[in-house]
């Protein structure tokens, strides 16, 4: 056999081999991947909204999709928000939950970012972040306290920024005030609607 | 190379041509997840079934691969174990799978396994392949052990995510930050280098 053709049936032969095995791997590992980024929203669904039973997709966009969650009783329990912006070094993904009229938001969790450690990355931190975010008016945009008081002194819809951090703060308090203006829009527009007795 | 005792095939992983230490290959993964010791040991864990894996393979396969072809061929066989060990990570440990992020997918890249394989596998028998993979491996594990350990403990004052040194301690944020990586594998690699010298002049 002449050496071209040795060189092409052996790289034929492992580029088969490889891409079977890993399509085999991709089949098998697919709906248990698929079932951990579910999850992952479920769990932060009910950290953002409190007594959050059920949840369905009503919206949804690159980066922005819209749950409106009831309670066991079937009402309307609020919305939950998940959304990215840009932080210091990469996107920070992050959920928040408000009431059915957007007048308040529950709490926030962040889902993935790639801040600062020890710096920007405290915006994962409950004491010395997403504390402040628990039950704020946002009824008018948030706004950022710096450098942070108490959490008495604060007021209805201020949040504190971390200090050293006020770029990743910062882009955590944007991210969620472009994303109330746009739910508020889409409600708007009838984009979004909400049938209050449709709880099953 | 075939006359060395099996031993030694594996011990000189560990000291003699450590891949971190002595061979300095493989530094991005080393530099870039060592900022906390599980990163470190998912990252060896990874890395290790690959090399293994792959060496293992390689060495089977090396007398039907022509030469012009041999990297090309490695490639796809490292790849492979590569795709599958994060594929792996991310059903199975996702968190995991979400720090370490772009660096499981970059071992195809490492020097230390495609250099085992040219420099080893692609010359031994399968079984002297695996001793030495087997000890290269064992050699990167402690190597990022190290390197992370030092790296939590001095920069976040736990170790595993256990806080090991009390509250008096102000966490070194610059330890897990990339300088960090590079300021303890210098002083690592001084110490190792003094303790290399002290041990060929006694000898």
């Amino acid at each position: 056999m002449s050496l071209s053709s040795r060189m092409v049936i052996v790289l034929t032969a492992v580029g088969i081999i490889s891409g079977g095995l890993l399509s085999t791997v991709g089949i098998l590992t697919r709906a248990r991947i698929e079932a951990n980024r579910l999850r992952e929203i479920e769990e932060a669904i009910i950290t953002v909204v409190p007594g959050a039973k059920t949840n369905t997709k009503i919206y949804e966009e690159k980066d922005f999709t819209v749950y409106t969650t009831r309670n066991d009783q079937g009402q309307i329990q609020g919305f939950a928000i998940y959304t990215a912006g840009t932080g210091f070094q990469d996107k920070i993904v992050l959920m928040f939950g408000t009431d059915a009229e957007i007048n308040k938001i529950f709490r926030l969790t962040i889902l993935d970012q790639k801040e600062t450690p020890g710096l920007g990355a405290k915006i994962t931190d409950k004491e010395a972040f997403l504390k402040y975010w628990e039950n704020k008016d946002c009824s008018h945009p948030l706004m950022l306290k710096k450098p942070p008081v108490a959490q008495e002194e604060l007021g209805a819809s201020e949040v504190n920024a971390i200090t050293g951090a006020t770029i990743s703060s910062e882009a955590v308090l944007a991210t969620v005030n472009a994303s109330l203006a746009k739910l508020r829009s889409l409600i708007q527009a009838g984009t979004i609607q909400i049938e209050e007795n449709n709880g099953q | 190379m075939a006359s060395k005792p099996l031993s030694q095939e594996f011990t000189k992983g560990l000291w003699g041509e450590n891949p971190i230490f002595r061979q300095l290959l493989g530094m991005c993964p080393t530099l870039a997840v060592t900022n906390a010791v599980i990163n470190g040991i998912a990252m060896s864990l990874a890395t290790s079934f690959v090399l293994i894996f792959s060496s293992l393979v390689v060495a089977s396969i090396k007398k039907l691969i022509p030469s012009q072809v041999r990297i090309a061929s490695y490639i796809v066989v490292i790849a492979s174990f590569v795709t599958m060990a994060d594929r792996f990570l991310a059903a199975f440990f996702p968190p995991i799978s979400k720090n370490l992020g772009p660096y499981i997918p970059l071992i195809v890249v490492n020097c230390i396994i495609l250099g085992r394989q040219e420099a080893f596998s692609s010359k031994n028998s399968v079984g002297r392949s695996l001793i030495d993979a087997f000890g290269m491996s064992l050699g990167f594990t402690l190597a990022l052990l190290v390197l992370s350990s030092i790296r939590e403990i001095l920069g976040a004052g736990t170790w595993l995510g256990h806080q090991v040194l009390g509250s008096w301690f102000e966490p070194w944020i610059i330890m897990i930050l990339p300088p960090g990586a590079f300021l303890t594998l210098g002083i690592l690699l001084g110490i190792i280098i003094l303790i290399d010298q002290k041990l060929q002049r006694s000898k």
